[in-house]
């Protein structure tokens, strides 16, 4: 067994208007010997409709927005500190 | 928790192999999260919509065990030995034994989806406060930088 594995499953399908929605989701396991750790987020939505399926992403938009504005703050800290060596002469 | 500081060597065993079966069922509990089921929740009908939620699903714990046993303590010259304490006498050793463990989990919806007359839509759940919490410090991390950073200017010249 993998100490860390990820592995992709689908919940049951709903069949409703006649549309088949099989949501889909992945899971990050960590297994330690005296404990464990689970990470499981949904990923997307499989529509079967007419005999045709289509993938619908389900994006996470408060992820993004958290890792956007820690970017944010790393690209505006590495700026100030590289304005301030470059001011001081490389002493700071 | 388990504690068997007062329990005989083979009621330690015993009580710790109990303590690890416990400890499997909750290690069980604790993967069952990496199923669909954890994430979507169940259909719900409203109005002419269907709507199934998405959320996010972290769970993690872990467990500890330890067993120790080593030669009893001389007793104190200068107190007299307990009368009533049976098979004192014949207690060479002492020891003891702990198990112990902790876990949690925690969810935060992602998104919605909608099945109606006019199709499939994934409607994203946006968690305003976690947002603002990422921006309040960041801003401050930022804002701590740069006044040290002045400080550190101020002082050079």
């Amino acid at each position: 067994m993998d100490v860390l594995g990820t592995s992709e499953a689908s919940a049951e399908s709903v069949t409703m208007h006649g549309v088949t929605v099989t949501p889909q989701s992945r899971a990050l396991i960590l297994r330690l010997p005296k404990g464990g750790l689970v990470w499981n987020r949904p990923t997307a939505v499989l529509v079967e409709q007419e005999g045709r399926v289509r993938r619908i992403p389900i994006v996470d938009i408060t992820r993004i927005l958290q890792v956007g504005l820690l970017g944010l703050a790393v690209l505006t800290t590495s700026a100030s500190v590289r304005r301030c060596r470059r001011r001081t002469g490389g002493a700071a | 928790m388990t504690d068997t500081r007062d329990a005989s060597p083979d009621e330690a065993v015993s009580l710790i192999d109990r303590a690890a079966e416990q400890a499997g069922k909750m290690l069980e509990k604790i993967f069952a999260a990496a199923q669909p089921g954890a994430v979507f929740g169940q259909p719900v009908e409203a109005g002419s919509y269907t709507l199934i939620t998405a959320a996010e699903v972290t769970s993690g714990g872990g467990f500890g065990v330890g067993m120790a046993r080593g030669p009893a303590p001389k007793p104190d010259a200068q107190q007299p030995p307990p009368a009533e304490a049976p098979g004192a006498a014949r207690k060479q050793f002492i020891g003891g034994s702990g198990f112990g463990g902790g876990g949690g989990s925690m969810g935060r919806p992602v998104a919605i989806i909608a099945v109606g007359p006019n199709g499939v839509t994934v409607r994203p759940v946006v968690d305003v406060t976690k947002v603002v919490l990422a921006a309040l410090t960041g801003s401050a991390a930022m804002l701590g930088l740069q006044r040290t950073m002045r400080r550190a200017r101020k002082d050079e010249s």
